[in-house]
């Protein structure tokens, strides 16, 4: 699926006449359309990592916000170049920030904003509001804004439904400073999500202006600091706003995968019965599999007694945690970072997990999964060959970003998913101060 | 061992297709389909969290119902499950409206028209609209005519309407109906409804021929002798003696269910899943389906019609006794028959259907019997060996059997068939969801997979058509043969596969 770029060329106009551009082009200029009655989108779009790229010479242009397999493939290739272990992954902020310190002076359009995905586009926004911040800090606000209809073969119905697209461009200062203008633009009778598109760990103050409570709120929590992802998540699902994490949807084929194994109702005693969960993830990110721990503990109704870090043997680092089973018994849980020679896009992706269930008086079962690329070795040792083995490969799904994005937009998301809800307090509490 | 009733690790967990804002509009929203089977479907669809928030229902009939008045009726419908869920039925229910519509005046449409436009601005359900036309088969086409008339199908990627079933009466009514339907909107905002389709182990018929590599391969004529399909029911007519009386089992069963069943078992495999593709491939293999002897149609097919029967403390009564039915009834309640495929793939492998009434269980399947081994090296312990025999059970008790020889314990080399079974029961442990939970999903999904298109529905009729002219015309050909309540069927049904050396399977 291609994106589409928006018809009209933007029109730049300077910040204080956008609203009133829009009110006149909406009363005027396209009187015999109708403005789409689907929602608002806001989207924080800084695209570090591709930016940084495309300055030091390492993609050509234009700056489209869109990520793909291509882009990632030159990130991981940089990775060494940059001074940074060959596992970090290329969504992780620290190699945007390792490119910054690299000589560059390429430079290339920019279209954030006016380069919108087919399956987010399908869903006709009203408006599409982008904030795109600058490498550079002393870049002045330029306010573009450009309308759209579908093409004539594209619409369904007799009037087209409209939309519009407002792009915020500028340093990040700048932005800042235009922000008044933003929520004028964002209309009371229609939904409103915010995609905060970046690091959590950046710009808090513009994320807690973007994101009201009344918005829905899509958010990354595997990228930024674990602490602050985890934090965000907690906060604004406490207050009652509907936040989607994209790091929660990327785990639903391991969610699914476990419960495969217990579906066959002679298996599900064991779920009763254990003793030791054990989780591997890429780098040193543990937000996923944490959030995986705590879906878990949610779900079989474990009780958390204490948390603390497994300190560095070698390159595997983790966290350990003792929960206390309904039952009293106690079930201990590792999460330990692997390295791997070929990081996924998002850092911290889930490479195996191992369940061991101890019922009375029954041969012990021990239930392995493993990513397709991460392999099960490690897992596989300790004891587990005596044990009953449920062994699955867990397939990663290889959607971007911009679908799971209009799959939210789509619909039924008007609310915290009710697992991630229960799963991010106590992944929270996992993670050791 | 005990095992928990549900897997803890299942709960809130499906990965489902999101349904897009969306307001369904049932016409017949007074009947009871809407407060049985809709209603609650889309409840539970609800409470899975499956529906969007920007979701309304409008229902739609003649009575001048409100909006608190409907609602009231649908919660004493669903009191049983509301009693658990009183917090989502807050919820659900402030989403239901009602609008008095006849949709035989057009003043009444054009009032529809802003009532929808209303609930769009008040549940941003973005013009997204499914028409659910729940009414009496005669008002299906001008149903359909008045929705295109007052602009509410004119916009294709945003409204559907659903047609329940009987789509037609026989080939001809059929087709016309399909030509004033697809005269008010195109095939792909039709959504014309078998609720077999919703079932899990129907679709699963595709999914273990074209998931797995072993049975591809034997899935032809060169291995398999015969094909039984079969949908018994305990029940007798019950309430709908008016409906059934001019339907028969003949219409109402055989011709859209048994049908269905035959074609997802008998098509060729699609290039892809994707809803054309598949509907594609069942309209081709109903195109070459013909029953067994089509200029004499007597011979191919027997109708019956059940008489009392039941035990003297559990009496049954006749067909023609029961309330609403005429007294000298030809109405059949059973019928079974014999056809072919002209295809390569089944040439020459017949095709044995039966359906009926009180019958001694309730139940629906597909046997698929395969040809003996060329050499019989062992002694059977039953006389001679039995055919290798798959088994896809539909309901109840869904899942799968195979049926194959073992050698029999003991110091000689005897044969013996045994059953290997595979049960949704014992692997999955989760009930089914109810099939109009699906069919509803996927109608507001836009996705006409499990749905009939018009050439479906048209081979169907068409398959039949012979019998049922036959009937029409000249009924002492095929008459009805009397059976007692709770047996399985009349004795001529046994002679149609007798004259082939083959016996019902007794399930």
């Amino acid at each position: 699926m291609s994106p589409q770029l928006t018809l009209q060329a933007p029109l730049a106009l300077s910040p204080n006449e956008v609203s009133g551009y829009l009110d006149r082009l909406w009363e005027k200029d396209l009187e015999a359309s109708t403005g789409a009655s689907t929602f608002t989108l806001v989207v924080w779009e800084p695209s570090w990592l591709q930016q940084q790229l495309i300055r030091t010479g390492h993609i050509d242009g234009p700056i489209s916000g869109l990520l793909n397999e291509q882009l990632f493939e030159v990130a991981r290739a940089v990775t060494a170049d940059c001074g940074l272990p060959p596992c970090t992954s290329p969504m992780a902020p620290e190699l945007a920030w390792a490119l910054g310190q690299q000589p560059g002076s390429h430079t290339a359009e920019d279209l954030r904003g006016q380069f919108v995905d087919q399956a987010i586009s399908a869903h006709r926004p009203r408006r599409l509001i982008t904030l795109a911040p600058t490498l550079r800090d002393d870049h002045p606000l330029e306010t573009l804004v450009a309308a759209y209809c579908p093409l004539p073969e594209e619409r369904s119905g007799s009037a087209p439904a409209c939309g519009d697209v407002v792009v915020l461009r500028g340093g990040k200062g700048a932005i800042e400073q235009g922000l008044g203008m933003v929520n004028p633009l964002v209309a009371d009778d229609l939904p409103c999500w915010v995609w905060w598109n970046g690091s959590l760990d950046e710009s808090p103050n513009l994320l807690e202006a973007l994101a009201l409570p009344s918005r829905r709120l899509v958010l990354d929590s595997s990228i930024g600091d674990p602490r602050r992802c985890l934090d965000v998540l907690v906060e604004r699902i406490a207050a009652g706003q509907a936040v989607n994490d994209l790091n929660w949807l990327r785990q639903r084929t391991w969610t699914e995968s476990l419960a495969m194994v217990f579906d066959p109702p002679g298996r599900r005693d064991a779920l009763t019965h254990v003793v030791q969960l054990d989780i591997d993830v890429e780098g040193d990110h543990p937000v996923q599999g944490l959030l995986l721990a705590a879906w878990i503990a949610d779900r079989l109704g474990w009780h958390l007694l204490s948390s603390y870090r497994i300190p560095a043997n070698g390159t595997e680092a983790g966290i350990g945690a003792e929960f206390q089973r309904n039952d009293g018994q106690i079930v201990q849980f590792r999460l330990m970072s692997v390295p791997v020679g070929v990081p996924k896009s998002h850092p911290g992706a889930l490479v195996g997990l191992r369940l061991i269930c101890c019922p009375e008086g029954r041969k012990p079962l021990c239930v392995i999964l493993c990513s397709e690329s991460g392999g099960c070795m490690r897992l596989e040792a300790g004891g587990v060959a005596t044990m009953e083995l449920a062994e699955e490969v867990v397939s990663l799904s290889n959607e971007s970003e911009e679908m799971e994005m209009a799959r939210l937009l789509s619909g039924g998301h008007d609310s915290t998913n009710p697992l991630l809800a229960a799963a991010a307090p106590v992944a929270a509490k996992l993670l050791p101060h | 061992m005990t095992a928990t009733l549900t897997n803890p690790l299942r709960v809130g967990l499906r990965q489902e297709r999101v349904i897009s804002p969306q307001c369904l509009v049932i016409f017949g929203a007074s009947g009871d389909l809407t407060h049985r089977k809709l209603v609650p479907a889309l409840f539970e669809l609800f409470r899975q969290r499956r529906l969007p928030s920007e979701f309304a229902i409008l229902g739609c009939a003649r009575r001048p119902w409100s909006d608190d008045e409907f609602r009231a009726k649908m919660a004493a419908a669903l009191a049983p499950v509301i009693r658990d869920h009183p917090t989502a039925w807050e919820q659900f229910a402030s989403g239901l409206f009602y609008e008095p519509v006849d949709l035989q005046q057009s003043e009444h449409l054009v009032r529809l028209a802003h009532r929808l436009e209303a609930i769009d601005r008040l549940r941003a359900t973005r013009a997204n609209r499914t028409f659910y036309l729940s009414v009496s088969p005669d008002f299906y086409g001008s149903g359909c005519r008045a929705l295109a008339d007052a602009g509410l199908l004119s916009d294709p990627k945003r409204s559907r309407v659903v047609i329940e079933k009987p789509f037609g009466r026989d080939y001809g009514s059929a087709e016309q109906l399909n030509r004033i339907v697809q005269a008010c909107a195109q095939e792909n905002q039709v959504f014309r409804i078998d609720h077999y389709l919703g079932k899990e182990t129907v679709q699963n018929i595709l999914v273990l021929r074209f998931a797995n590599t072993i049975f591809e391969p034997i899935w032809n004529r060169n291995f398999i002798s015969s094909v039984q399909i079969t949908a018994a029911e305990t029940v007798g007519v019950e309430e709908r003696a008016g409906y059934y009386e001019s339907s028969g089992a003949l219409r109402d069963m055989v011709q859209n269910h048994l049908t269905q069943m035959l074609a997802l078992t008998t098509m060729e495999a699609p290039g892809r899943f994707d809803p054309e593709a598949i509907r594609n491939e069942k309209a081709k293999v109903l195109q070459a389906a013909r029953l067994a002897n089509e200029d004499e149609p007597w011979k191919c097919c027997v109708r019956g019609q059940y008489a009392a029967g039941g035990s003297a403390n559990d009496p049954l009564r006749g067909y023609r006794e029961e309330p609403g039915v005429n007294p000298n009834s030809t109405t059949e309640t059973y019928v079974a028959m014999k056809l072919f495929i002209d295809n390569w793939r089944w040439q020459g492998v017949p095709f044995y259907l039966r359906t009926g009434k009180r019958l001694p269980k309730r139940l629906s399947e597909v046997v698929l019997t395969f040809r003996e081994a060329p050499v019989h090296l062992f002694d059977a312990a039953g006389g001679s060996p039995t055919a290798n025999q798959l088994i896809l059970r539909i309901q109840p008790d869904e899942g799968a059997g195979f049926v194959f020889e073992v050698k029999a314990p003991g110091s000689g080399m005897r044969s013996r068939p045994v059953d290997m079974h595979f049960s949704y029961d014992e692997s999955f442990g989760e009930p089914s969801d109810e099939g109009y939970v699906r069919l509803l999903a996927d109608a507001m999904l836009g996705d006409p997979t499990l749905y009939t298109r018009a050439d479906e529905v048209e081979a169907a009729w068409r398959l039949y058509t012979p019998l049922l002219e036959l009937i029409e015309d000249s009924p002492w050909q095929l008459p009805v043969h009397p059976y007692e309540a709770s047996t399985w069927g009349p004795g001529a049904s046994d002679s149609l596969l007798a004259s082939d050396d083959l016996m019902w399977r007794r399930p």
